[in-house]
């Protein structure tokens, strides 16, 4: 079956494994069907070969996290994230992959209106706390949200979807910090309701092609656009190779991830009123280090206002969060995050800084204090008390 | 959406009842279901490793997670008949994991604890699955680390550094797999275990573990290993020269050694495999030299600016175009992560690549060079040399597009003559590779048959069944298995 894979970038693979030790699902189970060499391996029997389409192949497709660790691991340049994306995206459509209540489950994201009944509804579960453990939400959704206020135009923040209701305070003090370094902000609210990532990680394309296309035309051209979710800003700097299209090109080249944008305004940036006093480590969101590979930002950033910047000994090995992975595939989601959890244990911080509400809510579930880099920024300027 | 109650693994698990294979069953009531693989994907991918060898569909594949397991497992083999593959990380380059004659393929990948850190014997005992680096990087605290370090060492196992006997850059100063390995735990082709080797100085009795470090899993299963810790030294520098000749490159490598000086490393790759190094890594490699000589002195702060001053006089007196030092432990790990990820990022030029590994003496580096150039022009073929030059050990790599009509034939032709080149230059098959399947053909060129009889009487010793991993190693007419008739399954066919 044509899975619709460049076959060039299916060929560059020379199935030299050195990919493997950076998979988490390989990691976990030690089975090369769980690797990327092995899922590249079988992608080239389905669509060169005719192999059947079982059950245990699917199984190997669907279990990738599509953290794209693998990705920078491979000296041969092996596109995997692409490649995967092209087999879902098929599969998907063919009806083999990506069940009717999971794409039923994403259709509010894209609408503002739907999600935010929807997240109103989960609050108020949460608190009855009628919400299943399998969710694995942590941080308590808050019941109202406070608005918030442009103040200027020389910058985007982009507030998506998820994001955007559950997490309302990182945007706040990304909002914050964008202005006291004297750029005008502009919350892009429901002129650019959702970014596409976790329907394009599901495999449905055409639905992340209209939302792209919807959130280009909702937006004024030639404004920097900073994101403060990984996961979005690194699908929103694939709208060139989504769409294809020039305008799209240009669209993604002005997409930046907040700590991103601001490593490279450090002069700009106040001076804290206090370092806080913690020792924090640095955990990067798999879209941050392995696709947009902008990780290193983070750490200028953060550098100037905490005591102690720690780095894990993983590597940036996923945390098993995944978009919605960690709800369709628990079991390996949590064995995945016992592995990092171990690692964030060896490096004793009082606190992990991460990029992702994705990853943030993940760890979250099981207790490990985390916070957005730019809440730490924006703490240690203020001089807020109490994290 | 009652269903949705199960997670997907769970699901997973209770979709394979009995698998109609009484030796699958047997295996899963030993170990457990999901431990025990016997679906088409899964043998599939098991027909290979990082090699351009395919042995077909393996038989079941299984993941032990303890010694009594592997146990089982082989005991279970015997009773059913059956043959035994080892398998870590499957990044052998001569076919040494592949299964031939529908083998139960025994990954040990599970089998991944570091049991014990004994800083009085200087040893560390470790499960077999356990990846090279992650041992170096646990170790790294106690100022110790695992010395040989192939190039493949984020990935491969120690149970497959001992099977291969494997080598790394750092091998010329600290030694191969071989020095580092004192004792070890095998689960034999009887399903017994053995302890081979000890703790002492001279362990009693013939020296079994000199004998089972790089005999490809052909001897039995390695289950624990006792290697030694090599201490960190406090300094090193890393040098890195380019030369418009290879031969220049060459002669500096002997010129060192024959200076009296034992630099822990020494490698040389030429001018376009050092472009698609560049162009993973952005190390600053020169990518316009004909060849680029990486050269690492470790130990005493002072000793070492010494031999690096020397060694940069020796490559100048060669006409070194251009000599640096590594400005920061940085600079030096992305130098030797360009190194090491050398064989991977030639996927760039083609997609397929034919890597060799024979050793030559320093002396004839220059001249054996030549001919693989020439070979490689008589065959109309790529091939890029990358090389542990210290030791003589060549890797050419013939880099070609397995997709182009009769392109094999020629890779394999072109291959047999750089062995051949090889050889009468007074080298020997295999550096560090081993022998698999890949050049048991040439094993009669080294070995006299009174010497492969010998190897194969030592081996059936072992095991008289030649059961375990049969068909490699030793060639057709002296091995204890029938190589023609161990049957393949293509690995297409699965469902
Ligand atoms: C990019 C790349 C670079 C490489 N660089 C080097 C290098 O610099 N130096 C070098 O020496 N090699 C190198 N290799 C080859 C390979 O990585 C080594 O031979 C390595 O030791 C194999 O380890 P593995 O865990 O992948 O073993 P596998 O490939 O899985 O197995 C190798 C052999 O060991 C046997 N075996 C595995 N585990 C056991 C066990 N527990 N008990 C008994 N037998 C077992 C197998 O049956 C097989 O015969 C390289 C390979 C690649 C792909
Ligand atoms: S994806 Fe890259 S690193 Fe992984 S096996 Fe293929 S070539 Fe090697
Ligand atoms: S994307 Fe992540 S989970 Fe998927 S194969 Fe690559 S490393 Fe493994």
């Amino acid at each position: 079956m044509d899975l619709n894979i460049d076959e060039d970038d299916l060929n560059a693979c020379v199935q030299c494994g050195l990919c493997l030790p950076h998979c988490p699902t390989f990691r976990v189970t030690g089975d090369e069907t769980m690797s990327p060499r092995g899922r590249i391996k079988l992608m080239r029997e389905v669509q060169d070969n005719d192999a059947p389409l079982t059950s245990e192949v699917l199984d190997a497709f669907s279990t990738c996290v599509q953290c794209r660790g693998c990705e920078p691991a491979c000296p041969s340049g092996v596109p995997y994230g692409h490649m995967m994306e092209s087999a879902r995206e098929t599969l998907a459509d063919a009806g083999q992959m990506t069940p009717t209540w999971q794409r039923l489950a994403m259709k509010p994201l894209a609408n503002p209106t739907l999600l935010n009944a929807g997240t109103r509804a989960l609050s108020v579960a949460q608190k009855l706390k009628v919400v299943p453990e399998r969710l694995g939400l942590s941080n308590e959704i808050p019941l109202t949200q406070s608005k918030l206020e442009a103040t200027g135009s020389d910058v985007y923040l982009f507030t998506g979807c998820v994001m955007d209701t559950m997490q309302r305070s990182v945007h706040a003090a990304g909002l914050a910090v964008l202005t006291a370094a004297g750029f005008g902000v502009m919350p892009t609210g429901n002129a650019a309701p959702c970014c596409g990532a976790l329907q394009s990680h599901a495999g449905l394309a055409s639905e992340t092609r209209t939302l792209a296309e919807k959130m280009m035309e909702g937006l004024e051209p030639n404004i920097p656009i900073i994101v403060d979710s990984a996961g979005c800003g690194a699908a929103m700097k694939d709208y060139g190779h989504l769409l294809g299209t020039a305008e799209a090109e240009l669209f993604s080249e002005r997409v930046f991830d907040m700590a991103e944008f601001l490593a490279m305004h450090m002069d700009r940036l106040p001076e804290p009123a206090a370092p806080l006093d913690l020792r924090v480590a640095v955990q990067d969101p798999c879209h941050l280090r392995h696709v947009q590979r902008v990780h290193e930002a983070t750490r200028t950033m953060l550098a100037p206002y905490v005591r102690e910047l720690v780095e894990l000994d993983d590597e940036g090995l996923c945390c098993g969060a995944g978009g919605a992975y960690s709800i369709f595939e628990p079991e390996l989601a949590g064995q995945i995050r016992d592995r990092k959890v171990a690692s964030i244990n060896r490096a004793t911080p009082d606190v992990v800084a991460s990029a992702n509400p994705g990853c943030s809510m993940h760890l979250g579930a099981v207790g490990v204090p985390t916070k957005h880099p730019i809440e730490l920024v924006h703490h240690a300027i203020t001089g807020a008390r109490g994290l | 959406m009652a269903g949705s109650k199960l997670s997907n693994l769970t699901k997973r698990r209770q979709r394979a009842e009995s698998s109609g294979e009484p030796f699958v069953d047997a295996l899963r009531a030993a170990l457990s279901h999901n431990r025990v693989k016997w679906d088409g994907a899964s043998r599939s991918l098991h027909s290979h490793d990082a090699s351009v060898f395919d042995g077909g569909n393996s038989g079941p594949v299984v993941y032990p997670e303890t010694t009594a397991e592997v146990q089982a497992v082989v005991r279970l083999a015997n009773q059913h008949g059956r043959n035994v593959v080892p398998r870590g990380a499957g990044t052998g380059l001569a076919g040494g994991a592949i299964p031939l004659g529908v083998p139960v393929v025994v990954a040990v990948t599970k089998m991944n604890a570091i049991l014990e850190v004994d800083e009085v014997n200087r040893v560390a005992w470790v499960e077999p699955g356990v990846i090279n680096l992650d041992l170096t990087k646990q170790l790294k605290p106690l100022g110790y680390h695992f010395a040989p370090d192939p190039s493949s060492q984020q990935v491969c196992t120690i149970g497959g550094n001992v099977a291969n006997n494997s080598g790394g850059p750092h091998c010329l100063a600290y030694g191969v797999t071989n020095a580092h390995v004192v004792a070890m735990e095998v689960v034999l082709p009887s399903g017994d275990t053995a302890m081979l080797g000890g703790l002492e100085a001279e362990p009693q009795g013939f020296d079994l573990r000199g004998a089972f470090v790089g005999s490809e899993g052909t001897l039995g299963i390695v289950t624990k290993v006792a290697v030694r810790l090599t201490k960190n030294r406090p300094a090193v520098r890393t040098l890195l020269m380019a030369f418009d000749d290879v031969r220049d490159a060459a002669n500096t490598v002997s010129d060192v050694i024959a200076a009296g000086i034992v630099p822990a490393a020494m490698e040389v790759m030429d001018k376009q495999i050092t472009a698609a190094v560049e162009n993973y890594v952005g190390a600053g490699y020169p990518v316009d030299a004909a060849a680029v000589l990486l050269a690492e002195v470790d130990g005493l702060d002072s000793g070492v600016d010494i031999d690096a001053d020397r060694i940069a006089k020796i490559g100048r007196s060669n006409k070194a175009t251009d000599v640096r030092l590594a400005e920061s432990e940085a600079q030096r790990q992305l130098l030797w992560k360009g190194r090491k990820t050398a064989f991977g990022a030639v996927a760039q030029i083609a997609p397929d690549y034919y890597l060799h590994d024979t050793v030559v003496p320093r002396s004839a580096l220059a001249d054996v060079l030549e001919q693989i150039y020439e070979i490689a022009d008589r065959y109309d073929l790529l091939i890029m040399n990358v090389f542990h030059a210290g030791d003589g050990n060549l890797h050419p790599l013939i880099v070609f597009d397995g997709r182009q009509e009769g392109v094999l034939e020629r890779v394999h032709a072109a291959g047999g003559e750089i062995i051949t080149a090889s050889l009468d230059a007074g080298g020997v098959l295999s550096g560090e590779h081993g022998i698999g399947v890949e050049k048991q053909k040439f094993m009669s060129r080294m070995f006299t048959n009174d010497d492969l009889d010998h190897q194969n009487r030592l081996r059936q010793a072992f095991d008289p069944h030649c059961r375990t991993n049969p068909g490699k190693v030793i060639p057709s007419g002296h091995s204890c298995a029938d190589i023609q008739s161990l049957r393949s399954v293509p690995n297409t066919v699965w469902g």
